[in-house]
């Protein structure tokens, strides 16, 4: 019975901010027009930037498989380790072992030799190398090809064999595998994170602050329902909101812009939930502390900020370095981002994804469980 | 229900160093109308909101309709109305989408919140008002919805923390008269407010907190007598005798008769004030005295509360003090 009635104030509570949603036609412009609008329309007009590529690849762990096992493909591996572009080129695995680990977070690429690669270069033909990238680190593919290609410019497979002069890069060809990416597919993960991000957390964290200064919050607490009631019920509010705008960044994506988006429906949508409801649980973290409605707008600024910078917003996370990596692998969003991008740019579905998962899901419950605690240990910072 | 509606033992509330409320004890019968008074700052608010569960105390509890606030808080909140300054409605609602809100957080059976509705917003006069946004209301209609939101449930204790205040006279009196009738159906009811004349007019008793202090309980009548046990004759009659004087002086139950011409003061106990009153003025027409005024002068609750929280000099440094907090 208790239950019943916990959940009839869930929805209670739910309605009542779609209530308030519907007197409020700013907000509804706001939060379901202008945001969304704004941000596919920033990403439109950055369609120029596409192609773009990057430059880091020194920390990035990439497998080196020598099926030819040559003087030539000895040469190309030190070739390689002696640029400053791949010092951590791993030796000894196999290449079905390769690609199986590629995208699990293990390696980024492998760069495969095959047998004959010395005799074609021998035979005054193009030496070939594949290289494998991890479809889900757009970044990567564009950064390991263009340092190979700089790196090639050394290598002399042996004296013996003289550069043609007709072959570009010292006579040897590399044959990227994996998918590739415009610019602007990888910007719509961008469009949707900060669209879902910069409405959420504003929703909340400030909506909660609103609840408090106006008086309203604490009506709420001198009622029967309880605190995990009025938590569940804007979360569930919020989780409507999330769905629309996500509909909304999509429809303009793909009938406007013209995006070919790979993922399935259910799984693009779940990804971007998850990205709203971790917001949702640092929202209402946020809001436990007692800050006013300005503040909340000062902290989602900082958060935005945040997320560009270390969340693989525009420089993929595993191309960071030092500090900013290390910031970037404990911010739970960049695992976030990561979901969405495998999920939008290659379709890779939730349950292969289980490790960001796990990480996501563990932030959104260490948010909504301290969150809860403040709200219930220290109430009168909510109590004007 | 216990005989107590509210049993309050040596609550208290700290926000860091300062005191808001100190080791307050009281019990307040059943029906009750019971008045909260003292000055702002004095911790009126904050004793009401630990008592609606608002704020958790810092050391005591109490209980309210039977239940502890502290370890029954969900049983106490089903109990209870507030009104209160800092407890506000949804202003982007209308009073009849809020009511509806808060009717099935209380779990009113539908049928019963939609008369229950009906007959508040006819007794408070709402009519169409009620469908309009409670940000468009006046202060007064906003304190009116508040009122009746609190009142939906039927709640057995009622806390009202200063509703009287940005009311209109009219509309002030007409809230102290359905207060007084909420008690008399045997609703308990905390009043709490800073005009010292509003507990006299409708407190069954009254309690005087300062400084977070508890410092007196008892009806209006008593808290007065406890400053002043005599009431004051005063007439305005030149040119008295020492004859006319002395007879006044031997008339029974009065205490003390002093006469700066043309001003006589003749202290009396309160329950005869009547009878002195006519022999004092018979002596003196007997005596061809002329009065040219007669008024009796009664010690006020406002006396009172001056005199027991230490004069007017303690009072200012204590609304000095709140206002530097503040």
């Amino acid at each position: 019975m208790s239950r019943l009635k916990d959940f009839s104030n869930v929805f209670a509570v739910m309605s009542n901010e779609f209530r308030i949603l519907k007197r409020n036609r700013s907000a509804i412009l706001i939060s379901l027009v202008v945001i969304p609008f704004f941000f596919t329309a920033s990403l439109g007009a950055g369609r120029g930037g596409e192609g773009e590529t990057y430059s880091v690849t020194a920390t990035l762990p990439i497998a080196f498989i020598d099926n030819d096992l040559s003087e030539a493909s000895g040469r190309l591996y030190e070739t390689l380790v002696r640029s400053d572009d791949f010092s951590m080129l791993i030796q000894g695995y196999r290449e079905e072992t390769a690609l199986e680990t590629l995208g699990k977070g293990g390696i980024y690429a492998a760069i495969v030799v095959p047998q004959g690669f010395q005799q074609r270069l021998l035979n005054n033909e193009t030496g070939i190398i594949i290289v494998h990238v991890d479809d889900g680190s757009p970044g990567v593919d564009d950064a390991v090809l263009s340092n190979i290609e700089a790196s090639l410019k050394n290598f002399n497979p042996n004296p013996r064999i003289q550069q043609t002069g007709n072959i570009e890069f010292a006579g040897v060809e590399i044959l990227m595998k994996g998918a590739s990416f415009s610019g602007f597919a990888i910007g719509l993960t961008i469009t949707l994170t900060m669209v879902v991000v910069f409405a959420t957390f504003y929703e909340i964290a400030g909506g909660m602050s609103r609840e408090s200064e106006t008086g309203t919050y604490a009506h709420l607490l001198v009622s029967p329902v309880s605190l995990g009631s009025i938590m569940i019920g804007k979360t569930l509010y919020d989780v409507c909101l999330n769905i629309m705008r996500t509909f909304i960044v999509l429809g303009l994506a793909v009938y406007v812009y013209g995006a070919s988006i790979h993922a399935n429906l259910l799984s693009l949508v779940l990804s971007t939930l998850f990205i709203a409801i971790l917001t949702m649980g640092f929202g209402f973290l946020v809001s436990s502390f007692g800050v006013g409605v300005r503040a909340v707008v000062i902290i989602e600024f900082f958060l935005i900020l945040f997320l560009f910078a270390f969340s693989g917003f525009f420089i993929d996370k595993e191309l960071l370095r030092g500090i900013s990596q290390t910031i970037a692998t404990i911010l739970p969003w960049a695992y976030g981002i990561d979901i969405l991008k495998r999920t939008i740019l290659i379709g890779q579905p939730l349950m292969n994804l289980t490790y960001q998962l796990q990480i996501i899901a563990i932030s959104i419950m260490l948010f909504y469980g301290v969150a809860y605690l403040l709200l219930r240990l220290s109430r009168e910072r909510l109590i004007k | 229900m216990s005989e107590n509606a509210i049993s309050i033992k040596e609550l208290t509330k700290n926000f860091g160093n300062f005191t808001a409320v100190d080791s307050v004890n009281l019990d307040i019968q059943e029906g009750q109308l019971f008045g909260l008074l003292g000055p702002n700052g004095a911790g009126k608010t904050t004793l009401v909101r630990m008592l609606c569960t608002l704020l958790e105390p810092s050391a005591g509890t109490a209980n309210i309709a039977g239940y502890d606030i502290r370890s029954n808080a969900a049983e106490v909140r089903k109990r209870i109305g507030v009104v209160s300054d800092g407890v506000s409605l949804y202003r982007d609602l209308t009073v009849e989408e809020n009511l509806k809100l808060f009717s099935t957080l209380y779990d009113l059976p539908n049928r019963i919140a939609k008369d229950r509705m009906q007959n508040l917003l006819d007794m408070f006069n709402f009519k169409e008002k009620s469908k309009r946004l409670v940000g468009e209301l006046s202060s007064g209609w906003m304190k009116k919805a508040m009122i009746i939101t609190a009142l939906i449930h039927d709640p057995e204790i009622i806390f009202l923390d200063e509703v009287t205040t940005g009311l209109d006279p009219q509309s002030a009196l007409a809230l102290r008269e359905f207060t007084r009738n909420l008690c008399d159906e045997g609703v308990t009811v905390i009043w709490t407010t800073h005009y010292m004349t509003e507990p006299e007019m409708i407190c069954d008793t009254v309690g005087i907190i300062f400084e977070g202090r508890l410092i007196q309980i008892g009806t209006p009548k008593q808290l007065r007598r406890s400053v002043a046990e005599q009431s004051v004759l005063e007439i305005e009659t030149p040119n008295l005798d020492n004859t006319t004087l002395k007879k006044i002086e031997n008339i029974g139950n009065i205490c003390k008769v002093t006469y700066d011409d043309p001003t006589l003061k003749a202290s009396c106990v309160d329950e005869g004030e009547t009878e002195i009153e006519e022999s004092v003025t018979k002596i003196l027409l007997d005596s061809g005295a002329r009065i040219r005024s007669i008024n009796t002068k009664e010690p006020t609750l406002e006396e009172a509360f001056i005199s027991l929280t230490g004069g007017e000099e303690e009072i200012d440094r204590f609304m000095e003090k709140s206002r530097r907090k503040a």
